[in-house]
C-alpha cells in the first residue's frame, strides 16, 4: 500500500506538470494543477498514512 | 464684536489658503537639459587637483580628513587619480555594499540554528535534551560537507549571474531537457567544490555562503519532528541526502534557473514560480521532509493511546522555547530582507520594506495563534503562542519582497490561526507525531506562503526591472493575474507530489540500510546516555517514564 500511495503522491505532481503542455488557458491550467494537488493529497493522507499506522507502536500489542 | 471676529476669520481664512497654494506649489527642480547644461565633466586634472595630501600629524578627532578623494584607489601612481579611478571605485563600493549587506544577513541566519536548537530541545523532554541539541549542532556540519560536495553545484551551477554581487558569469551550465517546445531546467553542473570552471570568484563565495546557511535552516527542521526516538546515525545520513539533493534540486527549480522559475518566460504564467525567500524552498521542503520522516519513524512512546488518543507530552523548558523564537525572528531579518542581495541598485532598498513585513507578519501571527488558542482552550499556550509567531515568519517569507504591509499583516494573522488547526488535524486526524509542530510551522504555513505570493503581490516592487526574467513586478489574482497563482499551484504541487516522495524514498532507504529508530528501550531511558553517552543535566533527578503503551 506505501508503494501505491508514493505512486499516487507522485501522480499528482505528475498531473500538475502536465497542464504546461495540454492547454494554454489560464483557467484549465489552474483547474488541472488543482486536481494534482488533491491527487498528491490523497496519495499522503488516504494510502501511505494508513499503511504506516498499522505498524506504529501504539497500535501493537 | 462681530464684525472683528469676521475679520480675524477671514484673515485666517486667506492666510491659510495661501499657505494650502504654497504647500501645493510643486518644488522648482531643474529639469535634465539645465542640469546637463550647468554639470561640466570633470577631468582628470580636476580629481588630482581635489586629492591633495592633508595633514594627519593631530589625527583627525571629527572625521572630516578621513574618507576623502585621497581615499580612491588609484590604478597608476604616476598618472595619479583619473576619472577611471573614480568610476571603478563607484562600482567597488556598490558592489562592496552589497557584499557586506548579503554576508552579514548570512551570519545572521546562520545564528538562527542556535534558535532551532534551543526550540526544539526546549520542546523535547529533559533526558533526550542532550541528543537534540547534538542533533542540532551537527546538522551545521553535515548540512555544510553534503551542499560543499554535491548541493550547491546541483542548486546554483546554472543560476547565471547575479548583478547585484558583480555578475559573475561562471555559474552557467543548467542540465536541461526539451519538452512542450520549452527547455526545461532541470538541475545546475557546475561548481563542484567552489573550484570548478572559474568558480573560485568572490561573487560565487557570497553566494554560497548565503544559500549554504539557507540550505541548513531545512535540514534542521527536519530535526525537531524526528526528535526524541531518531537513531543519531540515521539522522546524519538523512540530513546528507537533505542537503546533496532534495534541497538543491527544488531549490535550482526555484531559485537556480529551474523549470519552475521559468514558467513565466517559457508559458507565460506570470513571473514565473516566485518565491522571495523560501516559505516554499526553505520551509516547505523542510516540513515536507519531516512528514515523510515522521511516517517512518512513527509516534514516540506514549503519544497516544491504544485507542489512538493524543497524549500531552510538555517539553522541559518553555523559556529556552520561547527565548528561541525571539533567536530566530532576529535571524529573519537576515533570512527576508537579505534575499535582495543588495542594499544599492536593483530594487535594493525595498529591504526596508520587506523588513517590515517580516516583523508585521510575525506579530499578526503570534496574535492569531493566541487568540485560536485562548478562544478555543481557555488559555493562550505558550509553545503554540512561539509556533504561531514562527507561523507567520514562515509565511511572508516567500512573499515578503512583494507584497505590502496591509497584506503581510493579513498573511501572518492566518498562518497564526492555520498552524493552530494545521497541528491539531495532524495529531488527531493524521496521528502523526510532531513533538515541536515543524510539519504545520513550516510544512503547512510555507505551503500558505507560497499560495500567498499568488494572491497578494501588488505589483509594486521592481528588482532590477524584472523578476526570473519578465518585465515587471510580480502580481498577484487580487491585482489582476491570475498567471501567477497557476505558477505557485504548481510549486505547491512539486512540494506535495515531488519532494514528498523524494524524500519518502530516500528516507525509506535509511530505514532498510541504517535503521531510523531507536530501540524501545533507549527511548523509554532517554536518548542521552544511549545515543550520545552523557546526560544534557547530569546533576538533576530525571522524572521516570509515568506510563507506557508497549
Amino acid at each position: 500500500m506505501t508503494l501505491v500511495g508514493l505512486a499516487v503522491t507522485f501522480l499528482g505532481f505528475v498531473i500538475a506538470f502536465v497542464s504546461l503542455g495540454v492547454t494554454e488557458s489560464t483557467g484549465m491550467r489552474m483547474a488541472i494543477v488543482l486536481v494534482g494537488i488533491v491527487v498528491s493529497l490523497i496519495g499522503i493522507m488516504g494510502l501511505i498514512t494508513p499503511a504506516y499506522q498499522k505498524s506504529w507502536i501504539y497500535k501493537k500489542g | 464684536m462681530t464684525k472683528k471676529i469676521v475679520l480675524v476669520l477671514a484673515a485666517v481664512v486667506c492666510l491659510a489658503r495661501v499657505g494650502t497654494v504654497r504647500a501645493q506649489e510643486p518644488v522648482t527642480t531643474p529639469t535634465p537639459a539645465t542640469a546637463a547644461t550647468a554639470a561640466a565633466p570633470i577631468t582628470d586634472a580636476e580629481l588630482k587637483a581635489a586629492a591633495k595630501p592633508t595633514d594627519r600629524t593631530n589625527g583627525d578627532p571629527d572625521g572630516a580628513l578621513t574618507g576623502t578623494a585621497n581615499d580612491i584607489a588609484i590604478a597608476d601612481p604616476k598618472a595619479g587619480l583619473t576619472v577611471t579611478d573614480v568610476l571603478n571605485q563607484i562600482g567597488a563600493n556598490r558592489i562592496g555594499v552589497n557584499f557586506t549587506w548579503t554576508l552579514l544577513c548570512g551570519f545572521l541566519i546562520m545564528f538562527m540554528q542556535a534558535g532551532f536548537a534551543v526550540v526544539e530541545a526546549g520542546l523535547c523532554r529533559a533526558k533526550n535534551a542532550n541528543h537534540t541539541m547534538m542533533m542540532n549542532f551537527m546538522v551545521y556540519g553535515v548540512g555544510m560537507l553534503a551542499y560543499f560536495l554535491i548541493g550547491f553545484p546541483l542548486q546554483m551551477g546554472g543560476a547565471g549571474a547575479v548583478a547585484n554581487l558583480g555578475g559573475s558569469p561562471v555559474l552557467n551550465a543548467e542540465f536541461t531537457f526539451h519538452l512542450f517546445g520549452k527547455d526545461i531546467g532541470l538541475f545546475g553542473n557546475t561548481g563542484y567544490l567552489l573550484m570548478h570552471h572559474g568558480t573560485y570568484d568572490v561573487a560565487v563565495m557570497v553566494i554560497f555562503l548565503f544559500q549554504m546557511v539557507f540550505m541548513d535552516t531545512t535540514t534542521t527542521i527536519v530535526t525537531g519532528t524526528c526528535c526524541e526516538r531518531w537513531k543519531y546515525a540515521a539522522f546524519m545520513v538523512s540530513t546528507m541526502f537533505l542537503g546533496a539533493f532534495t534541497y538543491p534540486i527544488f531549490a535550482n527549480w526555484a531559485w537556480g534557473g529551474g523549470w519552475l522559475a521559468m514558467l513565466g518566460a517559457n508559458f507565460g504564467l506570470g513571473h514565473g514560480y516566485a518565491d522571495f525567500a523560501g516559505s516554499g524552498v526553505v520551509h516547505s521542503v523542510g516540513g515536507i521532509t519531516a512528514l515523510a520522516c515522521a511516517l517512518i519513524l512513527g509516534p514516540r512512546i506514549g503519544k497516544f493511546t491504544r485507542d489512538g488518543k493524543p497524549n500531552p507530552i510538555p517539553g522541559h523548558d518553555i523559556m529556552w522555547v520561547l527565548c528561541g523564537c525571539f533567536i530566530l525572528a532576529f535571524g529573519w531579518f537576515g533570512f527576508n530582507p537579505g534575499s535582495t542581495l543588495a542594499m544599492s541598485g536593483n530594487g535594493g532598498l525595498r529591504a526596508s520594506s520587506v523588513a517590515v513585513n517580516t516583523m508585521l507578519a510575525g506579530m499578526t501571527g503570534s496574535f492569531g495563534g493566541i487568540l485560536y488558542m485562548w478562544i478555543r482552550y481557555g488559555k493562550p499556550d505558550a509553545s503554540m503562542s512561539g509556533n504561531a509567531f514562527l507561523a507567520g515568519l514562515v509565511a511572508i517569507t516567500a512573499p515578503s519582497g512583494f507584497v505590502n504591509p496591509v497584506a503581510a499583516a493579513i498573511i501572518g494573522l492566518v498562518a497564526g490561526v492555520l498552524v493552530c488547526v494545521s497541528c491539531e488535524f495532524i495529531e488527531r486526524v493524521l496521528k502523526i507525531d510532531d513533538p515541536v509542530g515543524a510539519i504545520s510551522v513550516h510544512g503547512t504555513n510555507g505551503l500558505w506562503g507560497v499560495i500567498a505570493v499568488g494572491l497578494f503581490s501588488d505589483g509594486k516592487s521592481n528588482y532590477g526591472g524584472s523578476w526570473n526574467g519578465v518585465n515587471g513586478g510580480v502580481t498577484g489574482l487580487f491585482y489582476g493575474d491570475a498567471g501567477q497563482l497557476v505558477a505557485q499551484l504548481l510549486g505547491v504541487a512539486t512540494l506535495i507530489g515531488f519532494v514528498f516522495v523524494l524524500s519518502f524514498v530516500f528516507n525509506l532507504l535509511v530505514d532498510w540500510f541504517v535503521g531510523q529508530r531507536v530501540s524501545a528501550k533507549s527511548e523509554l531511558a532517554g536518548l542521552d546516555i544511549p545515543e550520545m553517552g552523557a546526560l544534557a543535566y547530569p546533576d538533576f533527578v530525571l522524572k521516570p517514564e509515568a506510563e507506557v503503551a508497549v
